[in-house]
């Protein structure tokens, strides 16, 4: 068995109150690539806003947070910035992929951040497919190629851990399917552990685990089908 | 026929537009009453007369060589003015735009965008008369003047283009673990730098017809040389500085409508 990257022990959050996540535990391992679910509401989100240490657990809690043996509530601001930049990958929704650079310039910008060279970006444009269009501009391209580059700025400088929130979320099936393929053969090439919250089953059962979230906690879980509900 | 039984209920008639169109209706008529136009007097045999006497002696333009020269000096300050003014305006409202745009909290914001309110709402022309006292007469004053202005009308321009800017490319590097001030620089600022150009190239028109006017009070350039010239009654050299103000705004509106085209396209 891998060792664990991310271990979440007791992990509790509130929003006035209002308790969103309750004494969840879980480690997740390198190598993995984990898919939650859970109904609207539930927390997914917040769990990922946690994780990349963009929001802080309840400060009452006992929770913690420990990414490759670091725990990030010894993190001040700074040093959990620089964790984010050479430790974690993110892959949006919307694919927020900068319109004003190139392809080729948006998929260097980690690799410009973390002071690494940028040859590697046009590499991983070649690996999603996109290779000799690093020159055009995010508005030559169709969602699905927007988000082939975000998943090449997401890996490009090998990130340990890779945090995807709904990856597919605006994308039509079958360039989802496309997509979710690509997304898995890059994690497992790399050796990153990938968390991806969706709410799709289709793109749920691509992933080795899927892990349910509900007001009960955390449990992994099996897919099943809405109409065999 | 339709049937109107189903249909919904028409919207309430905003009654404030109304009462708004009214008062306004109201004022250009009480301004019109209130202001002693004499449009019959205007129009009159003897004006007309004069009118055109006083529109022959502009002609023909005075072209002697020496005129030219100094008339082609003055240009070229007019036109250095507007650019200076223009370019420290662009320093100074990027600079206050900053804190107005509210990334330095509220507070910064409220009182960077008071003193923006401040700059923009004294004229050149005052604010000329009140530099050309403590800079003295000539340029520097008006290139002073011209700034000041300039710089609270592109300060705030500057400050709603990056606050109405998409948060999203900035949002998405400080997620990646880009520092803020790394995230401006990749993210906001490029997608707003063509506005902001095209808004300063706007401003730069302005600043010209605004320099040759800022002559007038004495802050040299082609307004000086005009209002030189009509008050000795010299006409023909006053019609040759005419013409070289109007080929300057035109030349640079269409030198910087074809730059904003080219930048906003």
């Amino acid at each position: 068995m891998s060792t664990p990257l991310l271990e979440l022990r007791n992990l509790s959050k509130s929003y006035q109150g209002r308790p969103v996540l309750a004494n969840l535990s879980w480690t997740f391992r390198a190598g993995e690539f984990v898919a939650i679910m859970g109904d609207s509401g539930v927390g997914k989100s917040t769990l990922l806003n946690l994780i990349a240490g963009l929001d802080a657990p309840d400060a009452a809690s006992t929770s913690s947070i420990i990414i490759d043996g670091v725990p990030m509530a010894g993190l001040d601001d700074d040093a959990a910035t620089r964790l984010r930049r050479s430790r974690m990958g993110f892959i949006f929704q919307a694919f927020h992929v900068l319109p004003h650079l190139t392809l080729l310039q948006n998929v260097a910008l980690p690799l410009l951040l973390n002071g690494l060279p940028v040859a590697r970006a046009a590499e991983m444009l070649d690996a999603v497919g996109l290779g000799g269009r690093g020159d055009d501009f995010p508005h030559q391209l169709s969602g699905g190629e927007m988000q082939r580059v975000a998943i090449a700025r997401a890996l490009v400088h090998r990130p340990a851990l890779v945090l995807a929130d709904e990856p597919t979320g605006n994308l039509d099936p079958d360039t989802a399917h496309g997509i979710l393929k690509l997304l898995h053969r890059e994690i497992k090439s790399t050796g990153a552990c990938a968390i991806m919250v969706t709410h799709s089953h289709i793109a749920a059962e691509m992933t080795d685990k899927i892990l349910q979230l509900s007001k009960c906690g955390i449990q992994e879980t099996t897919i099943v089908k809405p109409f065999e509900q | 026929m339709h049937d109107t039984r189903h249909m919904p209920k028409p919207p309430a008639r905003d009654w404030t537009i109304i009462a708004v169109m009214l008062l306004l209706a109201a004022l250009v008529v009480a301004s019109f009453a209130s202001l002693p136009l004499k449009w019959r007097d205007f129009f009159t045999l003897d004006a007309i007369n004069s009118a055109a006497e006083l529109l022959a002696g502009f002609a023909p333009p005075e072209t002697a060589t020496p005129f030219l020269v100094k008339t082609a000096w003055a240009t070229l300050e007019t036109m250095s003015m507007s650019a200076l003014g223009t370019l420290l305006a662009v320093v100074a409202g990027l600079a206050l735009a900053l804190p107005a745009s509210g990334r330095l909290g509220q507070a910064p914001r409220a009182a960077v965008r008071a003193l923006l309110n401040v700059l923009r709402s004294i004229p050149e022309l005052v604010w000329a008369s009140i530099l050309l006292i403590a800079a003295g007469l000539g340029p520097f004053g008006g290139t002073l003047a011209l700034a000041a202005h300039t710089a609270g009308v592109l300060g705030r321009l500057f400050a709603d283009s990056l606050e109405n800017a998409p948060p999203g490319p900035e949002a998405t590097l400080r997620t990646n673990g880009a520092s803020a001030a790394a995230a401006f620089l990749y993210a906001t600022l490029p997608q707003t730098l063509p506005q902001m150009l095209s808004y300063t190239l706007y401003r730069w028109e302005n600043n010209i017809r605004a320099a040759a006017i800022l002559g007038v009070v004495g802050a040299g350039g082609l307004g000086q040389m005009l209002k030189y010239h009509l008050s000795l009654f010299q006409m023909q050299q006053a019609a040759t500085v005419i013409i070289a103000m109007l080929v300057l705004v035109a030349l640079v509106d269409a030198i910087s409508y074809a730059l904003r085209r080219a930048l906003t396209r």
